[in-house]
């Protein structure tokens, strides 16, 4: 008897790892801690999308001290999130990044500053305390303080720079005039602690020229010219998109699927479901990078003045071979 | 990979370990020899290290970020000094010396009283207890929505972590006078105050100077992570997790050459003022 449960346990087993063995496995490195930023990744894998594509597909959540180039670079992930200012930096810095796939088109990045404290466009900001986040989310800001002619050192003619942490107190406290947020995420936390939407004034990047490209995804130069890994990739951009249009259709549900996934439990279900809505505003029409969005971003990256976040245009830091192949 | 590159720092390490294991047992009868021969022994090892990490690195063509050389790095202290001279005044100069000072001043007064008032020992030292026991990382973001971005927040987690260890020592050294020494006292119709300047607190003086010392790595360390949590831009602890987040990783080996350099000489001053002031005791005397 025992002799038989062993056969058939041994037999049951070889029959699953058959069925395994066909999985390419794909690990994906995000950019933040698992919140509806990223519901179609999540969305994809609880609803089989990538299952359907022959992919076993790890998702792995980042958070305050990761930076998803380090993970890469390290051999950590296949596959990362990252904003496009970051990845050109870290390719200038000996990290062959590649950007295979834009899903967000736009850009969700604000600096939120409390009405009462007169400011009323950019020609305000001189002398005042601006908030932001750094660990490669600064670029975008640095840039847009260069193009506006503030330095960054204080001063009458410039702001005051606090790096501020993963929370809205800065600006609780009074202890900026502005903060960065996002339009999903600490916006809402702000509106949440009780401040009223009239009490704010909000300048998006999108409206004042500055945007760049934000959640884009990234691999490795090499691995793009081994065929198996482009189709594999492809593969993984088709049922990802998938799961970003579900999300888009259904964002309560895909709400539902990323608090699932949630293993620190810090999430809460209005939180979340917002951000989903938020964030699917944000997608564009198809995962293609847009070679002029591209453009701009980097002529945005480059026209910073004294210090400059890539020091000259980039080269092959994009790629459609993957997008083609979809 | 560079093969000469690593032979040639294997070979180096090989030939650096022969003559310090020779140095070592060297007796010489002169003694500025020995003197030398002390020196150069750790320095040498020193070098070996950093031989070794440059070979590797180079050899193996490790990305640099994940592990720059320490020529690179270097080359970055040269090239950013004034930042990193910035980033010392903030952190070092306000944050560090501040809090130190107030910290083992509150510690140290706080002792006294508790010398004086079994009932304050009895109540304080489980409370300083409680408090040395709350995590830096807890505390830090609090201090800083208390007291704001600037040094005073920084300064405040540093008084924090120094309290304890100062407090527990000088309550030791405080009852490290022998009882026949504190008879003595009575005998010449000391008062209390007597007692205490002409004979407990040089008696405790070791202690206090432990606890000193073990604060001045503590205290440097509570700023640079107290930087992490909500800083203006510029400090050591921001320096580092902002060039991480930039993965500029030569500038945070050089932030963390400063702060090891800054650490060392901060406790080899404690350490040489308390040779001065506790010349009796006999670890100092060489007995």
């Amino acid at each position: 008897m025992k002799k038989m449960s062993v056969t058939l346990l041994a037999g049951a087993m070889a029959l699953g790892m058959a069925h395994v063995a066909h999985a390419d496995d794909v690990t994906l490195q995000l950019k933040w801690v698992t919140q509806g930023q990223f519901a179609g990744y999540y969305v994809a894998k609880d609803m089989g999308f990538y299952e359907e594509e022959g992919l076993n597909v790890t998702i792995n959540p980042g958070g305050p001290d990761i930076a998803p180039p380090q993970v890469i670079a390290g051999g950590g992930a296949d596959v990362i999130i990252e904003w496009m200012p970051a990845a050109l930096a870290a390719r200038e810095r000996g990290v062959p990044l590649v950007n295979i796939a834009q899903p967000f088109a736009r850009s969700g990045m604000q600096l939120t500053c409390m009405a009462d404290t007169g400011i009323e466009g950019p020609q305000d900001f001189a002398g005042r305390t601006l908030g932001v986040w750094f660990a490669g989310n600064e670029y975008p800001f640095l840039s847009w303080m260069s193009q506006l002619g503030l330095s960054t050192e204080g001063g009458e003619n410039g702001v005051e720079v606090l790096r501020q942490g993963f929370n809205v107190d800065p600006l609780l406290q009074r202890q900026a005039d502005c903060i960065s947020t996002m339009t999903y995420n600490e916006y809402w936390q702000v509106i949440d602690a009780g401040i009223s939407e009239d009490d704010l004034v909000n300048f998006k990047y999108e409206d004042q020229g500055v945007a760049t490209l934000e959640d884009g995804l990234y691999v490795l130069e090499d691995n793009l010219s081994d065929p198996e890994f482009v189709d594999k990739m492809a593969r993984f951009l088709r049922a990802s998109w998938r799961g970003w249009e579900y999300a888009r259709e259904n964002p309560d549900e895909a709400a539902n699927i990323v608090l699932e996934n949630d293993e620190t439990g810090a999430q809460t279900e209005e939180h979340q479901q917002r951000m989903v809505r938020e964030i699917t505003l944000l997608l564009g029409d198809d995962l293609v990078l847009d070679e002029a969005d591209y453009q701009r971003t980097v002529d945005s990256l480059l026209s910073e003045g004294s210090d400059p976040v890539i020091s000259g245009a980039p080269e092959g830091a994009w790629s459609h071979a993957i997008t083609d192949a979809m | 990979m560079n093969t000469t590159i690593l032979i040639g720092a294997f070979a180096f390490w090989l030939a650096a370990w022969a003559l310090n294991s020779w140095l070592a047992v060297q007796r010489p009868a002169n003694v500025a020899a020995q003197r030398a021969i002390d020196l150069f022994v750790p320095v040498l090892f020193g070098v070996t290290l950093l031989v070794l990490w440059e070979g590797l690195a180079r050899g193996f063509n490790i990305p640099t970020v994940l592990l720059p050389p320490p020529s690179l790095v270097w080359e970055r202290i040269l090239a950013s000094s004034h930042i990193l001279w910035a980033d010392f005044q903030q952190t070092f100069l306000k944050a560090v010396l501040a809090g130190y000072a107030m910290g083992c001043g509150a510690g140290f007064l706080v002792a006294i009283a508790v010398d004086r008032s079994p009932f304050l020992k009895r109540g304080l030292l489980p409370l300083g207890n409680f408090v040395s026991a709350l995590p830096i990382i807890g505390i830090a973001p609090i201090m800083v929505m208390w007291f704001g971005f600037g040094w005073e927040s920084k300064a405040a987690v540093v008084i924090v972590m120094t309290f304890f260890p100062m407090l527990v020592n000088t309550v030791e050294g405080l009852q490290a006078s022998s009882a026949i020494d504190r008879d003595l006292m009575r005998t010449y119709a000391a008062s209390y105050w007597q007692t205490l300047f002409r004979l407990k607190l040089p008696a405790a003086s070791p202690f206090i100077f432990n606890a000193l010392k073990i604060n001045s790595t503590l205290a440097l360390i509570g700023a640079i992570v107290a930087e992490f949590f909500g800083t203006p831009i510029v400090g050591m602890g921001f320096r580092i997790s902002a060039e991480v987040g930039r993965m500029n990783i030569d500038m945070v080996w050089a932030s963390i050459a400063v702060a090891a350099l800054a650490g060392s000489l901060f406790y080899g001053v404690v350490a040489l003022i308390e040779r001065a002031v506790t010349f009796w005791h006999p670890s100092v005397r060489g007995g």
